[in-house]
């Protein structure tokens, strides 16, 4: 393995110190003179046509600068999976129909926020109730209510995969199993809502400030709905507090805010609250899960049978993506020869349901990884062993898919076991205690050009100086998750600077490099970290050149930057500082300053990413028998995320991961009647509290991915999807219930626990 | 939601709170550590013109013990003193245990026991093992005090007991009977750091190998909090045996009225007041017959 002096070793984010004691500033904390703020009007009813909309009252409320409908906006139908214009199904503010409760029907500028929420209410609207459907079941019926015209049956996106005979596995199986799973839908609860600034400068040019994962997202959609051209947009992200998928899509507070700054003439601010937030927000997609998987006697897999329906809610959002995601999640982590996948993304009249950390891995792995804890009881072979057995390895070819290039996974179950003694804790724990595994696979960015960019994935631009620092300009997006701190550790490492001697710029569309699709599916390090590298060398290239021709070197000298110089490898006293050799090209470029631009765009890397991660999970629990609940006691994680960045920013992760896949496990759903959100404040959308967190052991698996930048992948979702099957598992092994119905509740387990006292007697 | 607007008063002295209660009746409200008003405000469930806050008089910070008296509980004092006070701790256990379980530390630096009372919210941790105790509060009016036992306070979710012009000075807990032991048990959704979903408190006084005395006081499964009477009379002057726990759990789960909401449905919030009055009645007694 290479020595690293900068990656590698843990690093804390300098933005931590700023976010910690409220320096950052957020987009909220953004006033600019003159502003106005707005609210939106949303839709109470599911499903409605909108007969009428009266403003007028609204407009002559003292105070109010503008109000918007549907009728007053252009007509330009919006969405992510751009590539596929029928799949873009949003307005900005519904022009006809309102398609679930909370859905944006106006909009109010005012000059002050208690003035624009009075305005609302004095916003008129006649509504024709239409039926709802709020299930897969009933939205599939024949002469269900249709949500959206273009989808007669309710269906707007259908995948499918194949390869193998899977029929023919079945027949040689000497162990087949059938189970349907379903899951529920979560919030992001990311701790800043929604919340973004716009200005409209004098030559109509807009500059939107907002609280985004994908600014060049948001710049592209923003000018096609507002039919301005897309340079006459600028979209830049301040601080995010955390997105985790659900700030990917341009919003319609997003295009609002520009709109209004238009016809007014003055800045617009909207900031969700929690209560929006949680009533209407994106969500992690329910599902319902049929899954067939067949075995041989000792366990071989041979074939699996995969449909998945996906209730996307009201519109697409980003349900596209996982309708084509959790089927490829579903032949991850073992050997599948044969493997078919169904996939079916439904609407309701819910909130629309979008990307949410892990992008359709947490729904499909929990139904994978349960069966496989079932499969394992009945087959009479340990769920480690089983998966030792099936496991993936470098190498494996997933046909039409992927190649894997690097691949830890058997080391991390081996890892996790002897961690957690798994072996010796199966056999003895205390009467209600209970372990059990969960395992995944994740991605380390798409290649599927769904956006339809014209511009590479990821783009760099280093600047270097003769002070010896340097300047990284990228489009990538740090929402929290630490993307500034590992791309300066990248550049450091590569130009041989110290952290202090970078500044980075990132994600302003006019001023940093065209382009990068964002943060999410975890591409930034690897496609963002790439493109660093590849600027990084190009500087390395003309200090490499200046530095030869001063000491008049050997062609054949190979050439380093280290510890701020740089110089002839093999003879280190022919070289000069960083800054003078800067200075040396400078010079020669008859004073143009030295800059460089990367970029990386995933070539040849199959239909979906370029490097898998890979990881197990052993949770202990305890459960009390009378009252259901359950304690996680412990969690021992080993994992394959290549070479790792910042030790201590991967620690963060995998914590994070925790701490949302436990609320996902076990407190966290929405509660709702006839389309509506009941739970919307946190004290009833219950996150786990800091106090709930087990207790938390890891170990990183050695690999190293070729593909990514100095052997980098994936580390910031894949953690989150073994952790609910785990704890399941270690429910199960610890009361005889077994869930495959997420959450797993105090009730389910009474319930479980009344019907294996009662399975128990009748055997006796 | 911001707060609305308000005009804010902070009198001297007790006298002086109540004649601006007096005077303002409706429109005027108390605020001790204000982390229920304040909320209630922000999402324009209350709004009122004037906050009274008690913050300036000093008399109502304090907590003391009187052996013939008992324990006074201040209505300034915070969640957080009362949790930690070296005598509550000692002879009031389970007061101090629901004190220091609710909220977060920083909520208990601000909020008071006395607030947690008022808010009558059914599942205030507070209340039921105060109402074990036999607590009474002082209530203080222009013309003078009078006194009202905890349980004849509330009249629903938010509302109590109180004329115009009168606020609660602080709670009296009676001095522990000898032979006696309290506990105090909840049950909510995520293990730490949330409102009951069920909450039970259980006093017995044994001496003699029986019973004397017995109080069950179940919380969030009626308008209010309630004792369950019928329960306690099955325990009675009786033996305080396993079996007749038991039962007297099941019976108190007959007299909860629980209601299904978004935070557990009635049949489970039923199964947990046998659970939790079971779970109250072994500790309580375990603690009786230690003293
Ligand atoms: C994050 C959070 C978590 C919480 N968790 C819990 C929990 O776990 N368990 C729980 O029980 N509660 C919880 N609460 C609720 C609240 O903190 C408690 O009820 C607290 O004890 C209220 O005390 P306070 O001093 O802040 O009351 P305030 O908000 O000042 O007052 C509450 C009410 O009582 C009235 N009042 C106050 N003092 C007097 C008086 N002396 N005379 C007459 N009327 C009076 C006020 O007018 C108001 O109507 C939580 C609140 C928050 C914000």
């Amino acid at each position: 393995m290479r020595e690293f002096s900068v990656v590698g070793k843990d690093i804390p984010r300098p933005d931590a110190w700023l976010k910690a004691t409220g320096k950052a500033v957020y987009t909220d904390d953004i006033k600019l003179p003159g502003m106005l703020y707005g609210k939106l009007l949303r839709s109470p009813l599911p499903h409605a046509r909108i007969v009428n909309i009266d403003v007028s009252k609204a407009q002559a409320l003292p105070g109010v600068k503008c109000v918007i409908t549907g009728q007053d906006i252009p007509k330009v139908k919006y969405g992510n999976w751009r590539l596929f214009p029928a799949t873009q199904d949003e307005y900005a503010l519904a022009i006809d129909k309102v398609r679930f409760v909370g859905d944006e029907v106006a909009a109010v500028a005012a000059i002050d926020p208690d003035i624009a929420a009075e305005a609302l209410q004095l916003i008129e609207v006649e509504y024709e109730e239409l039926p709802p459907v709020f299930d897969i079941e009933s939205a599939l019926k024949e002469g269900a209510p249709v949500i959206h015209e273009e989808s007669p049956n309710n269906v707007s996106v259908t995948r499918k995969i194949e390869y193998g005979d899977v029929e023919e596995g079945f027949s040689k199986a000497d162990y087949v199993r059938e189970d349907t799973f379903t899951v529920h839908a979560v919030s992001h609860a990311y701790l800043e809502p929604c919340s973004t600034v716009a200005q409209c400068d004098l030559d109509g040019r807009i500059t939107l400030w907002t609280s985004t994962q994908t600014p060049y997202i948001i710049q592209c959609l923003l000018a096609s709905t507002l039919e301005m051209r897309e340079n006459d947009v600028r979209v830049i992200k301040p601080y995010v507090g955390g997105g985790f998928g659900g700030k990917m899509e341009l919003r319609p507070w997003e295009f609002c805010a520009a709109f209004m700054a238009k016809l007014t003439g003055r800045p617009v601010k909207f900031t969700l609250t929690r209560e929006e937030e949680l009533a209407t927000g994106r969500r992690r997609h329910p599902m319902v899960i049929y899954s067939k998987v067949g075995f041989k006697k000792d366990g071989t897999l041979v074939a699996k049978d995969l449909k998945i329906s996906l209730d996307g809610g009201g519109y697409n959002s980003m349900g596209p993506t996982a309708t084509f995601l959790c089927g490829n999640f579903g032949a991850m982590l073992y050997r599948y020869p044969n493997y078919r996948f169904f996939g079916q993304h439904v609407y309701t009249n819910k909130p629309p349901a979008g990307a949410m950390r892990g992008f359709g891995a947490p729904q499909s792995l929990f139904a994978t990884e349960t069966q496989m804890n079932m499969a394992a009881e009945e087959l009479g072979i340990d769920p480690i062993e089983l998966r030792i057995k099936n496991a993936m390895v470098e190498g494996d070819v997933i046909p039409d898919v992927a190649t894997i290039s690097s691949c830890g996974f058997i080391d991390s179950l081996k890892e996790a076991a002897r961690m957690s003694n798994w072996k010796k804790k199966r056999k003895s724990l205390a009467p209600g205690e209970g372990i059990g595994v969960g395992c995944y696979s994740f991605i380390s960015g798409g290649v599927f050009n769904w956006f339809n960019t014209q511009y590479p994935f990821s783009a760099a631009e280093v600047r270097v100086f003769s002070d010896g620092t340097a300047h990284l300009l990228t489009m990538a997006s740090d929402i929290g998750q630490g993307s500034d701190t590992a791309l300066k550790q990248i550049l450091a490492e590569e130009l041989g600077l110290e952290m202090k001697d970078i500044r980075v710029t990132s994600a302003d569309t006019a001023v940093t490099p065209q382009a990068d699709l964002g943060t999410w599916g975890s591409r930034v390090t690897l496609m963002a970290g790439n493109a660093v590298i590849d600027a990084a060398k190009k500087i390395k290239e003309k200090l490499f050149g200046a530095v030869s021709a001063r000491f008049n070197l050997n062609v054949i000298y190979d050439m380093e930057c280290k510890g701020g110089r740089v110089y002839a490898k093999g003879r280190p006293d022919r070289g000069m500082s960083f800054g003078e050799a800067v200075a040396m090209v400078q010079k020669a470029q008859r004073g143009e300053p030295l800059v460089a631009r990367g970029y990386y765009t995933p070539r040849g890397k199959g239909l979906v990413t370029p490097a898998f991660s890979f990881g197990a999970q052993v949770a202990h629990v305890a459960v009390d028998q009378e009252t259901g609940k359950v304690e996680v006691k412990k969690i021992w994680t080993a994992h394959d995320c290549g070479t790792v960045i910042n030790p201590m920013a991967a620690e963060g992760q995998l914590e994070g991961s925790i701490h949302m896949a436990l609320g996902y496990a076990l407190s966290e759903q929405f509660v709702m009647d006839k389309g509506k959100t009941l739970n919307t404040t946190f004290l009833d959308y219950k996150i786990p509290a800091a106090m709930d967190m087990p207790q938390s052991k890891s170990a990183i698996v050695d690999t190293y991915e070729p593909e990514g930048p100095m052997g980098a992948k994936e580390v910031g979702e894949g953690l989150v999807s073994p952790t609910a099957p785990a704890i399941a598992e270690a429910v199960y092994h610890a009361t005889g219930y077994r869930c495959k119905d997420l959450p797993i509740t105090p009730e389910k387990i009474l319930k479980g626990l009344r019907d294996t006292k009662k399975r128990k007697r009748k055997r006796s | 939601m911001g707060l609305p607007k308000f005009n804010y008063v902070a009198p001297e002295t007790v006298q002086e709170a109540c004649q601006i209660l007096e005077k303002l009746g409706g429109q005027a409200k108390v605020m001790a550590g204000g982390t229920d008003l304040l909320i209630k405000m922000k999402h324009g469930a209350l709004r009122p013109k004037t906050i009274v806050g008690l913050r300036k008089i000093k008399e109502l910070r304090k907590i003391s013990f009187r052996k013939n008296q008992g324990l006074f509980i201040g209505a300034m004092a915070l969640l957080e003193e009362v949790a930690s006070h070296p005598k509550v701790k000692k002879l009031y256990p389970a007061v101090a245990y629901a004190a220091s379980q609710t909220a977060t530390v920083q909520i208990r630096n601000m909020g008071t026991v006395v607030g947690n009372i008022c808010n009558a919210a059914p599942s205030a941790d507070n209340i039921p093992s105060l109402m074990a105790f036999g607590a009474e509060l002082i209530i203080a009016s222009p013309n003078g005090e009078r006194r009202i036992l905890l349980e004849n306070f509330f009249k629903g979710p938010g509302e109590v007991n109180l004329n115009r012009g009168e606020l609660v000075k602080g709670v009296l807990v009676p001095p522990p009977p000898e032979g006696s032991g309290v506990s105090y048990q909840f049950i909510s959704q995520r293990s730490k750091v949330d409102i009951a979903a069920v909450c039970v408190a259980a006093m017995v006084v044994i001496d003699k190998g029986r019973t004397r005395d017995v109080k069950i006081v179940l919380g969030a499964v009626a308008p209010t909090p309630i004792r369950a009477l019928e329960a306690e009379g099955l325990l009675r002057g009786k033996k305080l045996a396993d079996r007749s726990i038991q039962k007297a759990a099941e019976q108190a789960s007959q007299e909860a009225r629980p209601i299904t909401d978004m935070r557990a449905t009635s049949e489970y919030r039923r199964l947990m007041v046998a659970v939790l009055t079971k779970r109250a009645l072994l500790e309580a007694r375990q603690m009786a017959l230690a003293s």
